[in-house]
């Protein structure tokens, strides 16, 4: 057993043995080039001056004034791209360049991934080809759209749910046939190691910015952090930096779709079993007979049956807390902060919201809480189009 | 004791004959279908692997993707091949047989009651393509209570230095990948397919075989010389498909390939390889 590979139990390296080798060499490379100051700084370069980084810690003052506590929003919806995918795309890109790759392949749920993917393709002349699942090809057309103008070709994946989970089936039979030239972008913290630690590692200026940031407004580290979690890459980056912060509650918010007592959820940590998928053992939505079940979620980026290994891992040693919020709860909390403060946010960042807002309750005048608002909502236009017809929502 | 499978092999190495292998999804066109494909085989086929049908099999291709997709629609799962096991077993059939499966299946069923069970039906070998050696402690240790059931070690044409150290304690017979991917595929193996398998031929104290892209005794002629036999998968499920599951097709299938591969006018099983002589 390979130690450094595991989170506890979780985490791990399941894969074909034609992909050992692989991950091995992108381990090597990924250690030397997180130790190598140029590649460091050309990776804090391109942050800055292509995705805009740092993104504003805004205290949101409508809400903050509602629920009597300080509500913060780290806005990673400003990002170039729309979301918090583009940071673990470009340091992914930058280590693929490093070992002189060519091709890019990337998953995608709701597209976001895939965009930022085929975005680091066209900057830097990477040939770039996106799974998606066919359900999620039609949920995300816009996304579609913006990846096939970046120069990618989006590959419709047509198995089991036509979601994420076999998106990433597709994209990992495709690599185990293309290794030698092609590096495979994971976007979620998922897969075999050393993936969920380079997420980690990449997502991780999110937590970095965020708590130096709120010292210099706060003169103090924040009561709670809290993020939405699907394979749970804008938790793991808005967690890490406060992980050893014992003092500062850590809350993941997962999709409980229709209700964890039903059977159309995305709820992983509420209900699944440990499990084995896309290369790593953490907690899986499966059957009696060990098959993964579909997960249901109103958000393509949620919609997702397992989670993240060192997810599981801070549940299980008490460090974090993960709870699971409904659509309906998420939409609500939607189109509240979209009348708040004027900010639309993605449907994922929205679960994450729905659960500040709750806590909210618990918490007094002087504590405060960051929300990581780890996207926009320009590319759910349609669905919530879709949900306010369907409930009568705005009636 | 040896594994049935160990058994097997070394009484065809003795006689100098090549195996045969098969790969069948188990309830594909159902349960009884399955038996019935398993015992026409009888006599021709030296080792089946029965594929525990998985809803994410991410080391298969697109024909046994369905397969397994549609195995489980008709029903199939883990236990009722055990259940297919036993009463193959109890009938008296000595014929060797592996489970090819993924890990989930395992963790899922829990690993010391899936070894127990796979003991009690004699279940001979298993084949865990997401399982690589760095993570396969537990599994081996839950099967070594027994002297049943043996795990096969796989290779594939870039394990390069991995070879020694997989073959090292390696059981039963060694399998060789011959592309880069997943199973199925037009015979376009990988460029160096004949170093990589002269070279895990080098290191390998046990039988050679060799798997993925294979439909006819012909398609392995060039590799005759260093193999020790040949698994066929999704082509036996698309010709069972076809054939409606009539297991008189099997049978005429196995028989041929068996006699075929027999005829390859190769080195005979199992002598070493000699490499860097007579060339």
């Amino acid at each position: 057993m390979n130690e450094k590979a595991y989170y506890g139990q979780f985490g791990g390296q399941y894969v074909a043995e034609t992909l050992m080798n692989v991950l091995n060499e992108i381990d090597e490379e990924f250690e030397k080039a997180i130790r190598d100051e140029e590649f460091i700084r050309e990776y804090n370069y391109y942050l800055k001056e292509y995705v805009g980084r740092e993104t504003p810690l805004y205290l949101a003052e409508n809400l903050s004034k509602k629920y009597g506590t300080k509500i913060y929003l780290k806005r990673e919806d400003l990002n170039h791209t729309g979301a918090h995918k583009i940071n673990n795309v470009l340091g992914q890109i930058l280590l693929a360049k490093r070992m002189g790759k060519t091709k890019i392949i990337a998953e995608t749920g709701a597209g976001q991934h895939g965009v930022a993917t085929a975005t680091g393709c066209a900057l830097f002349n990477m040939e770039c080809t996106v799974f998606m699942g066919s359900e999620d090809v039609k949920r995300q057309a816009l996304n579609v759209m913006r990846m096939e103008m970046l120069g990618a070709k989006v590959v419709s994946v047509e198995s089991g749910s036509n979601t994420l989970k076999d998106a990433t089936n597709e994209a990992i039979r495709t690599w185990a046939k293309t290794a030698e030239d092609t590096f495979y972008i994971i976007g979620s913290a998922i897969g075999p190691y050393p993936y969920p630690k380079m997420v980690k590692e990449f997502q991780s200026c999110i937590s970095r910015e965020a708590k130096k940031q709120h010292f210099e407004k706060e003169g103090r580290l924040p009561d709670v952090v809290m993020a939405c979690v699907g394979g749970g890459s804008n938790s793991i980056g808005m967690f890490a930096d406060f992980i050893d912060e014992k003092d500062v509650k850590l809350i993941g918010v997962e999709a409980a779709g229709k209700g964890i007592d039903t059977n159309e959820h995305a709820a992983s940590m509420a209900r699944g079993h440990i499990g084995v998928l896309h290369g790593t053992k953490s907690y899986l939505l499966s059957d009696e007979d060990g098959n993964v079940q579909l997960a249901h979620s109103i958000s393509a980026g949620l919609d997702y049956p397992g989670v993240g290994p060192e997810h599981a891992f801070l549940r299980d040693s008490g460090r974090a807390e993960y709870v699971p919020i409904t659509d309906a709860e998420a939409m609500d909390a939607l189109m509240e902060l979209t009348r708040e403060e004027g900010i639309i946010p993605a449907i994922e960042s929205a679960h994450a919201m729905a659960y500040a807002i709750k806590y909210a309750k618990e918490m007094t005048e002087n504590q405060s809480m960051i929300i990581c608002l780890s996207g926009r909502g320009d590319k759910d236009v349609n669905t919530i189009s879709d949900y306010i017809a369907g409930k009568g929502y705005l009636n | 004791m040896r594994s049935r499978i160990e058994e097997h092999l070394s009484k065809l190495q003795k006689k100098g004959e090549k195996a045969f292998i098969t790969y069948y999804t188990a309830g594909l066109g159902g349960m009884e279908a399955t038996r019935q494909i398993i015992e026409a085989q009888k006599g021709y086929t030296d080792v089946i692997e029965l594929g525990i049908p998985f809803s994410d099999p991410i080391a298969d291709g697109s024909v046994i993707q369905q397969a397994s997709y549609e195995a489980i629609q008709q029903g199939s799962s883990l236990r009722k091949t055990f259940e297919l096991m036993k009463d193959i077993r109890d009938s008296g059939s000595q014929q060797p047989i592996l489970f090819m499966m993924y890990y989930n299946t395992i963790v899922n069923y829990g690993i010391e009651a899936f070894a127990k069970k796979c003991d009690e039906c004699g279940v001979d070998g298993l084949i865990v393509p997401d399982l690589p050696l760095e993570e396969q402690e537990e599994l081996q240790g839950a099967i070594d209570k027994y002297d049943t059931t043996i795990l096969i070690q796989l290779v594939s044409p870039i394990s390069a230095d991995r070879i020694p150290v997989i073959l090292e304690n390696a059981k039963g017979f060694v399998y060789c990948v011959s592309s880069m991917g997943v199973t199925g595929g037009k015979g376009t193996f990988h460029s160096k397919v004949i170093d990589y398998l002269s070279d895990v031929k080098k290191h390998s104290k046990i039988p050679v075989m060799m798997g993925f892209g294979i439909r006819e005794a012909k398609d392995v002629e060039p590799m005759k010389d260093i193999i020790d036999g040949a698994i066929v998968g999704s082509h036996f499920i698309n010709l069972m498909r076809e054939g409606n599951y009539n297991p008189d097709i099997a049978r005429e299938y196995v028989s041929k390939f068996k006699r075929e591969i027999q005829l390859t006018g190769g080195r005979s099983f199992c002598q070493p390889l000699k490499r860097n002589e007579d060339n």
